[in-house]
């Protein structure tokens, strides 16, 4: 197996201790940085599919994306632009009057696997907080709204409904959490729903290229 | 969680008499899987009357190596006869047992003193198993003084603190846990071990005690047991106390144990 490859495997395997060695060693063997970063991110994938698909547990996707993000460390110093997240920055936070954010960290985590930035707002977050981190950071692709109470939903609807009359333009909406569905999502016109983490890097992806 | 699989044992009568009809494919299916449901060590118990016991021993022995690469946990009352069998043993495993009863420290610990083997220390004495943990901590510290006599260090010894039955004493656990909290304390590298099943003895539904007592023990610092390691609900609960007490970075060796069938729903026979 190649050093890159062993890279990729072992991040899906999570083996933090002995990435950093492995992707300094495939860097020595003239692996470009890019390429590296681009089978870890391809390695996140399959891991989100995995957690998708039930295979693997939340704490194999943890160890996995901190596999990933010990290999980052020691990928930037190589990297032409020094920036890992070539696909944009995505916003994501959980709504007002909502404290829940276990669900919600894990697609920061995975979105973030996948190649974006992730500014992370926290709990508890009102519509004009989402609105004030549109307009302040660059390349916003995707803001993403958490919600697991049922009290909490009209919230959702509200941080949408804002983001949309805004105006602000040059990002999707996604919206998930437990008590949200794929109909509500359409209903309060979010732009994308899905069911966990591993679904949501691939939504997030698919959203920014489009 | 070291798990000595008790399932090789002569006063189990289905063992006693697969040992009176020589019936090796029984042990051996015992020793595998026992080995299969990954436990530490194979315990090894004759129960036969002396003068039997050294060759029954023997022959138990081969049975587990001829299907088990795991050490075995030569199981008898008898120090001396506990001595001659290790001989039979490939591999050094652990001698079950001795206690400040008689003589057996000083027939035990000068046969293992230069070897790696392990060694299960009962604390009880000449009058049986003392009521309170100080007199109990009194007799591991006689037991400490002849490890140190013979230069047997800490983490090759298994203190087992001894358990009595709940149904007839309310402090059986209480008394137990003291005796690990004060033992891991002063010997951080001591393992602590329990033959556990006796905490419910004259109770229904004992299962149900012997969980709770496995929990409440490994919060104490109770890191090893002589049990039935294919019984799934107990190690289950294993699995689980280990990840909650911090012992299983990311719940890893819990995911493992499931994905190896080893506890949840019992993968379909194949």
């Amino acid at each position: 197996m190649s050093k890159i490859q062993e890279v990729k495997s072992k991040v899906e395997q999570g083996r933090t201790k002995i990435i950093p060695g492995l992707v300094q060693e495939a860097l020595d063997e003239g692996d470009k940085a890019e390429d590296i970063l681009q089978v870890m991110i391809d390695a996140m994938s399959t891991v989100g599919d995995k957690f998708s698909a039930g295979e693997i547990f939340v704490p194999e996707m943890l160890v996995a994306a901190k596999a990933m993000s010990k290999g980052v460390d020691v990928l930037k110093p190589h990297l032409v632009s020094g920036d890992t997240s070539s696909l944009g920055t995505c916003i994501i936070g959980t709504v007002a009057g909502d404290l829940h954010d276990i669900g919600k960290n894990l697609v920061a985590m995975m979105i973030e696997s996948a190649g974006f930035k992730v500014v992370d707002l926290g709990v508890d977050v009102p519509k004009e907080k989402f609105i004030e981190a549109v307009q302040q950071n660059d390349n916003v692709k995707i803001v993403a709204c958490s919600g697991l109470l049922t009290t909490t939903m009209p919230a959702m609807k509200e941080t949408v409904k804002a983001l949309k009359e805004s105006k602000l333009q040059g990002f999707k909406i996604m919206v998930g959490g437990a008590p949200v569905t794929p109909e509500f999502a359409s209903e309060i016109n979010a732009d994308a729903y899905t069911p966990d983490a591993g679904s949501a890097a691939v939504e997030a992806k698919k959203l920014a290229s489009a | 969680m070291i798990i000595i699989g008790e399932k090789i044992n002569g006063s189990i009568p289905s063992v006693a008499e697969a040992i009176a009809n020589h019936d090796s494919d029984f042990i051996k299916h015992l020793a595998k899987i026992q080995t299969d449901s990954n436990a530490s060590y194979i315990d090894c118990c004759a129960s036969v009357e002396e003068i039997k016991e050294v060759e029954t021993l023997h022959w138990l022995i081969d049975c587990i190596q001829e299907v088990s690469d795991l050490p075995v946990c030569v199981d008898s009352p008898s120090p001396q006869i506990c001595v001659d069998a290790l001989k039979f043993c490939k591999k050094e495993g652990i001698v079950n047992s001795v206690s400040m009863e008689s003589n057996k420290t000083d027939i035990i610990f000068p046969a293992i003193a230069d070897t790696g083997w392990g060694c299960i220390a009962l604390l009880c004495g000449e009058k049986g198993i003392p009521n309170s943990a100080g007199k109990r901590m009194e007799i591991f510290e006689q037991i400490m003084i002849k490890a140190k006599e013979y230069g047997i260090a800490p983490s090759r010894l298994y203190i087992d603190p001894l358990v009595v039955a709940l149904s007839t004493d309310q402090e059986a656990l209480s008394t137990f846990t003291s005796c690990c909290r004060e033992i891991k304390d002063a010997y951080p590298d001591i393992h602590i071990t329990s033959g556990l099943s006796n905490i419910s003895f004259g109770l229904p539904a004992r299962k149900n005690i012997n969980k709770a007592f496995m929990v409440l023990s490994m919060e104490a610092g109770m890191d090893s047991a002589i049990a039935d390691p294919t019984n799934r609900d107990m190690v289950g609960i294993i699995y689980a106390t280990e990840a909650l007490l911090q012992n299983d970075e990311y719940c890893l060796d819990y995911i493992h144990a499931y994905r190896n069938g080893l506890i949840g729903k019992k993968p379909k026979k194949e």
